[in-house]
């Protein structure tokens, strides 16, 4: 036996154990220890047995069968209360999880409620979305009244409407003829026949009102309300200028002006406010729509519109002294026509007034 | 061998298994090896140990919704029932050999249990080729030629792995102790 080598020794053993349970002599003390190893080997259960005992219990339950599933259910079920106990803080002991304790969560409900949820969040960004362009969208249209018509047409310095006239004494009527030009000063009153063909000091004929009006510019300088074509006349006024009034102006006025009145600038016109002219009162005003194609391209600013408030309270000669463009001007005189005023008025009597409408188009 | 964590683990299992009989499965796995290892160690074949430990566990299942946890393993209860039933069979058999109270204690285990199951974990841990060869070496009783056959290896090959997974086991087995 000592010639073997521990290898052969512990196989010989093994066969004796398994045979009929006998123990190896040997003098070997590491044989001899793996030796009561491999006896305690010999109680190592079959893999297969235990499979088949399990099949066999499980059958016996009334369930069908007991898969890996339930088992590993309930260690998720114990492991679930261990971290519940640790974190007794937390309150929410499951969410994707398999449970709480025993109780399974069911993954439809959980499902339902976090596509609520998520809903409900959506809900709350996008409102926030819908909301800001119907705020910013939303179309102003503000219109004023002004009365202050200093920019677009000054009144006449010596008159609430100005005027003027002349002529020099002529039998014959003044001529038909347009005035000069408009000028601050006047240095030459106009003249259809000239007296002297070689002043000392040659100027330019003009009349006194706002340089910016004017009226249609031909060689023929005249009367614009005489029916006289010819022959040249100045006409039967006085102190030069043109047709029955006097002082050099254009008409049967007195002044440098054209027209009735006196003190220059367009007699016959409208009245405008102040000096006895009381503004016109708004009655109706429906304000102006915003057109489409300005609030698509959020489009805003002021129209400024020039109205002649008659006598009867309704606008007439509307013109556009300030225009926008993008259909806003065309707005903006649709809604002003409809407007009415109480008139303006001098001494109780109703006058023609010129006014201006501010129209202000904002998007807000 | 899955080892309960403690014993409010066990209680779990226990009470959901008594609601829910297919939940045995759990306390199947973890009380196998204790059990077939006590009886394994007091009967002469492996034929009545397997048939011992299916009757045992046939009759926990029938009895377990009767169980009542009073702090005490459920290992203990089930060694219980495999005494009674070791009991019956010398019994019947003509033995009065009794199962002795102080074979186990109240938790359900002894020191040779114990060893037994370290055993069945250490094989588990053997590299592949080894395991096989002790599995059917020991399990199945087969011969070095047998097995030599089977693997188609050499019966040499064949008993020096059986040396190898021997000697790995009983260093294991001693480095446990110390």
């Amino acid at each position: 036996m000592s010639d073997m080598s521990p290898m052969d020794q512990l196989n010989e053993g093994i066969d004796l154990l398994l045979l009929d349970g006998g123990e190896l002599a040997t003098s070997d003390p590491e044989v001899t220890a793996m030796l009561a190893v491999a006896a305690e080997l010999c109680t190592v259960p079959r893999a297969d047995f235990k499979a088949e005992l399990k099949s066999e219990l499980l059958a016996k339950t009334t369930s069908s069968v007991i898969t890996a599933g339930s088992a590993s259910i309930l260690r998720t079920a114990i492991n679930e209360r261990n971290t519940n106990e640790r974190r007794s803080s937390e309150t929410i002991p499951t969410l994707a999880g398999s449970g709480c304790g025993l109780y399974p969560v069911q993954r439809s409900s959980f499902m339902a409620s976090l596509g609520a949820h998520a809903l409900m969040v959506a809900l709350l960004v996008t409102s926030g979305i819908w909301a800001a362009p119907s705020f910013h969208e939303s179309p102003r249209v503000h219109s004023v009244l002004v009365t202050d018509l200093t920019f677009v047409l000054p009144p006449a310095p010596d008159s609430l409407r100005g005027g003027g006239g002349g002529g020099d004494s002529d039998a014959l009527q003044a001529s038909n003829g347009n005035p000069p030009r408009f000028a601050r000063e006047q240095i030459a009153p106009p003249a259809i026949v000239v007296r002297s063909e070689q002043p000392k000091l040659p100027a330019e004929p003009t009349v006194v009102g706002p340089p910016a009006l004017s009226f249609p510019q031909t060689k023929q300088i005249g009367d614009p309300l005489s029916h006289t074509s010819g022959p040249p006349s100045n006409g039967p006024g006085t102190d030069g200028g043109v047709g029955t009034g006097n002082r050099g102006g254009v008409g049967p006025g007195t002044g440098p002006g054209v027209g009735d009145g006196w003190g220059g600038g367009i007699g016959g016109g409208p009245y405008v406010v102040g000096r006895g002219v009381t503004a016109p009162q708004l009655i109706y005003d429906p304000e102006p729509e915003y057109s489409e194609e300005a609030r698509k391209e959020k489009y805003q600013g002021v129209v400024l519109l020039q109205v002649i408030v008659g006598e009867d309270g309704r606008p007439r000669d509307i013109r556009i002294a300030r225009s926008l463009g993008l259909g806003l001007d065309e707005k903006a005189l649709e809604a002003v026509r409809r407007w009415r005023f109480e008139p303006g008025r001098l001494q109780g009597r109703a006058v023609a007034v010129v006014v201006n409408v501010q129209v202000n188009f904002r998007l807000y | 061998m899955k080892v309960l964590e403690n014993a409010a683990d066990e209680q779990v299992l226990i009470e959901a298994a008594q609601r829910d009989p297919s939940q045995f499965a759990e306390l199947y796995e973890s009380n196998f090896d204790r059990v077939y290892a006590f009886i394994a160690r007091r009967v002469p074949s492996r034929q009545d140990a397997e048939d011992l430990t299916s009757e045992v566990f046939h009759e926990a299942l029938r009895n377990l919704v009767r169980f009542e946890w009073r702090g005490v393993p459920f290992a203990a209860w089930l060694l219980g029932i495999a005494g009674n039933q070791l009991a019956d069979r010398w019994r019947r058999a003509g033995k009065h050999q009794e199962v002795p109270a102080n074979d186990w204690d109240e938790t359900g285990s002894d020191a040779k249990i114990e060893e037994n199951l370290i055993l069945f974990q250490l094989v588990n841990e053997l590299p592949p080729d080894q395991r096989l060869v002790v599995c059917r070496r020991f399990v199945d009783q087969k011969s070095l030629r047998e097995i030599a056959q089977e693997l188609r290896r050499s019966e040499g090959a064949i008993k020096q792995l059986q040396f190898r997974a021997l000697q790995g086991l009983r260093t294991r087995m001693r480095n446990r102790h110390v």
